[in-house]
């Protein structure tokens, strides 16, 4: 009964209970990791074993909380599903909300597809305070909280899990979520679009895990949604500096996001140079450009003469450019090598300043051409076969 | 903490809830006792023991879910009231039923507990929690019930809930419950019916019946006792009697061996042919074979599983013959032996003595191997032994056991020693009539004088 699609949860349950689960876990989107939806598992029914199916009303749901799963029980009634369901917090078992600060259980109304799931996200609104009041054990980490809550930035996306304190050892974990303020709206579109699943929203998720209550072991991660990782140049992208020994969340944190906003400006700029470079080219070079990426800029190949000797030169731009300098292919169109294709010389290295604009890199391309010519001819007449 | 539920009430919370076609729930009344347990041990010091036990007595089941509290989980007092009317200072937990949970209290009941304990005034309220867990294909369903205490630390919740008799009562006690029983019909039946079996102080009348038989019996056992006594009394004096008797016979015994060994020696001197060499050439002389018993007979303790022989008695005590015959005369008696036991060679040559002139008879006599069994009044033992004696040795066992002892070519087989008595008879019969024995017994058993067994 694990990993059940959400159809085959929704064939199962009870009909009258159908909606409310239906709105969970097509829509269900809970907490800050909205990549992960909520997940139903061990469908089983209240009602006696002689009843026809389908008549399912109990259920656990996976709730992805703080980089944790949590597995609530959720108890409907086949028989009186107008009657609001009951829950057990599976490992958390002290953790008892008011039901007072839950109006969609006071109020509940069977008729509402969304109640269920309203319910849900209020529980674990109560579950995030009651983690946030278990830091207390712990004076630093209570410290950490409340210095990053003071902070606009950071205090409303945060999610905390306060780990079980080991009752041999004493000690007390626990684990900040933040979601990063940083802005990915400006990231150019071709590079989002390129992944396989919905991206959804995208986000930037940082997770500090603190092994010890006196923040001696500390782990932070990355987690970039994959529209991002891919567009930032993969998971190259999710290095972060190690926590500092003895420093805080509220000077590291915006550490990595200055970080993450300066690597999506590289991109940003980057894409801007790209094009400046291959408009100036295409400028310079107007008919001798075959083709260029349009959408990405990060290809250009002109078809030269120099002396009655042709060739290609491909230019490929990487994507922290101008940082990175682009490589450039020279290709003969007369010679072959051995292996049946056109015979090339890669260069990488050649005069290049990032401080350039578009035009004068155009110009010194040009200049770079005409010097490095003839030695490419040679070396195609000497290596290539016609 | 110990809980403990009656079987019947178990059943009838499982019956309501199997029976149910959703959640259900109730409340558990019953009673809680202090149990305060003393113990002593060698060391002198107690020590006591509180424990608290719960007994539910009887369940009160719910019509309906939410019927005493909302959807936020508010327990309304009304509908508490309403619900359990006065059996309300009786309650002492609340139970609920659902089917295919896990065993932990869920968030709306740790709320409800929370209120019912303020409440109902009970601070240790017990919540009993069934869940019924079946299989995906239905094949098994269990039943699982836990009794939670969550007034307690976290970590001290679950009391084990004991259900008395449910189980093997062959080899355990069937106990009884301390539910206190309530029903008006039972009361008003037992009250009718009670002087049958109660008496006026309460205690049932078989009992008293019961411990008057077993009185009585005491009584008659104290008496029996006496008696034991005595007769065992009585026995100790005759087995002296018996010991000194058995100790004078053995004495006479052998004051006459040594008189027939001197007049043996006085006739051996006249005549030179003496046939006794040849009757009995493994024996020595026909003579020797009487004396036998004698020397061993002192050896006997009077009341040894071996008694004296015939012959041994015979020889001691002229009593014991109805005839005229000398005691020596007795001592060359045949020894009784019953048919086909294995012959004494001995008798061979009294048997001749016996014939008095009847050869024929004689010669019967030998052939049947028959014996005297002399008259014995030494029938009574005291322990009966002697007449035990008597017996065997008319079957033959006296024999085997003397002739153990004394002789040592004794020869097992009867036949050859009937043969052999035959054929030594005549030589002997000279001599031996010569003493004028009594007449042999004859061999159809008639006995000369003498008795047979």
């Amino acid at each position: 009964m694990n990993n059940m699609s959400p159809e085959v949860a929704l064939h199962r349950i009870s009909p009258e209970l159908r909606p409310l689960l239906c709105s969970v876990v097509r829509n269900g989107r809970v907490g800050l990791d909205s990549t992960n939806c909520l997940r139903v598992t061990d469908l089983k029914t209240g009602c006696t074993s002689l009843t026809p199916g389908p008549c399912c009303d109990r259920f656990k749901l996976h709730i992805p909380y703080a980089g944790e799963t949590l597995k609530w029980d959720i108890i409907f009634n086949a028989r009186y599903p107008e009657l609001p369901p009951d829950f057990i917090f599976g490992e958390d078992a002290e953790f008892l909300p008011e039901p007072s600060e839950l109006p969609h259980l006071v109020h509940w109304d069977a008729g509402n597809p969304e109640c269920l799931l309203q319910l849900v996200k209020e529980l674990i609104q109560q579950y995030h305070h009651y983690q946030c009041l278990r830091l207390r054990e712990s004076s630093r980490l209570l410290f950490e909280y409340d210095s990053l809550l003071e902070d606009p930035n950071y205090g409303r996306n945060m999610e905390i899990y306060a780990g079980r304190k080991n009752s041999w050892t004493g000690e007390f974990s626990a684990r900040f979520l933040l979601k990063l303020p940083v802005d990915f709206s400006n990231i150019p579109i071709y590079l989002l679009k390129d992944t396989a699943l919905d991206p959804g929203e995208d986000v930037a998720l940082l997770s500090v895990s603190f092994e010890d209550a006196e923040a001696t072991q500390v782990f932070p991660k990355l987690y970039l949604s994959p529209s991002i990782e891919h567009a930032l140049g993969g998971s190259s992208a999710l290095h972060i500096p190690a926590f500092p020994s003895g420093g805080c969340l509220i000077d590291y944190v915006p550490q990595v996001c200055q970080l993450l906003t300066n690597k999506v400006q590289y991109v940003i700029q980057g894409y801007h140079k790209r094009r400046e470079y291959i408009a100036a080219f295409l400028s310079h070079f107007g008919t001798g450009v075959v083709e260029y990426d349009a959408e990405g800029f990060t290809k250009l190949t002109l078809l030269l003469m120099w002396k009655d000797f042709c060739f290609l030169v491909h230019v490929d731009l990487p994507l922290y450019f101008p940082r990175d300098q682009p490589t450039l292919t020279f290709q003969s169109v007369y010679h072959f090598t051995n292996s049946g294709q056109l015979y090339s010389q890669v260069q990488k290295s050649y005069p290049y300043s990032p401080r350039w604009d578009g035009n004068e890199m155009a110009k010194r391309a040009k200049a770079y051409f005409k010097s490095f010519i003839p030695q490419f001819q040679e070396g195609a007449f000497a290596n290539g076969k016609l | 903490m110990a809980a403990s539920i009656s079987g019947y009430t178990f059943s009838s919370v499982c019956y309501h809830s199997a029976n149910s076609n959703a959640d259900h729930e109730g409340f558990l009344l019953g009673d809680v006792r202090q149990e305060e347990t003393v113990s002593i041990s060698d060391t002198q010091i107690s020590s006591a023991e509180l424990l608290q036990v719960v007994e539910i007595h009887h369940h009160d089941p719910c019509a309906q879910l939410f019927s005493f509290y909302d959807y936020a989980g508010k327990v309304s007092e009304e509908s508490l009231n309403s619900i359990l009317k006065d059996r309300r200072k009786n309650v002492i937990g609340w139970y609920r039923f659902r089917r295919n949970t896990q065993q932990q209290m869920s968030f709306r009941e740790q709320i409800i507990h929370k209120q019912l304990t303020q409440l109902l005034g009970v601070p240790d309220l017990v919540f009993l929690l069934f869940s019924f867990i079946s299989t995906a294909n239905s094949s098994t369903h269990a039943l699982e019930y836990v009794l939670f205490r969550p007034n307690r630390s976290r970590y001290n919740q679950r009391i084990t809930l004991s259900i008395p008799n449910l189980g093997n009562t062959s080899q355990q006690e069937y106990k009884v419950s301390s539910v206190p029983n309530t029903s008006l019909n039972y009361a008003k039946v037992i009250k009718e019916h009670g002087a049958e079996f109660f008496d006026k102080d309460g205690v049932m009348k078989d009992i008293r019946t019961i411990f008057q038989v077993y009185s009585a019996l005491q009584d008659k056992l104290q008496a029996v006792c006496g008696e034991v006594e005595q007769s065992e009394r009585v026995k100790e004096k005759i087995q002296e009697e018996v010991n000194k008797l058995k100790q004078q016979i053995a004495l006479r015994k052998r004051k006459t061996a040594e008189e027939e060994r001197r007049l043996r020696e006085a006739q051996n001197a006249d005549s030179h042919s003496t046939p006794e060499e040849n009757t009995e050439p493994c024996e020595g002389s026909p003579l020797s074979g009487i004396t036998f018993p004698t020397p061993s007979a002192p050896e006997r303790p009077s009341t040894s599983p071996n008694p004296p022989s015939y012959t041994d008695l015979m020889s001691q005590d002229d009593s014991l013959l109805p005839s005229s015959s000398p005691p020596t005369s007795a001592a060359l008696l045949p020894r009784p032996q019953a048919v086909g036991s294995p012959g004494h060679p001995t008798p061979g040559p009294t048997v001749m003595g016996l014939g008095l002139g009847h050869g024929l008879g004689l010669g019967l006599s030998a052939s049947s191997n028959p014996v005297t069994t002399p008259s014995t009044p030494y029938l009574g033992n005291g322990d009966g032994s002697s007449s035990d004696s008597l017996d065997r040795q008319a079957a033959g066992q006296e024999d085997d056991d003397d002739e153990e002892e004394d002789d040592e070519d004794e020869d097992s087989s009867e036949y050859e020693n009937l043969v052999s008595e035959g054929a030594h008879l005549p030589m002997v019969s000279a001599s031996v009539l010569a003493q004028g024995r009594p007449a042999a017994l004859s061999p159809d058993g008639d006995a000369h004088g003498s008795q047979a067994t």
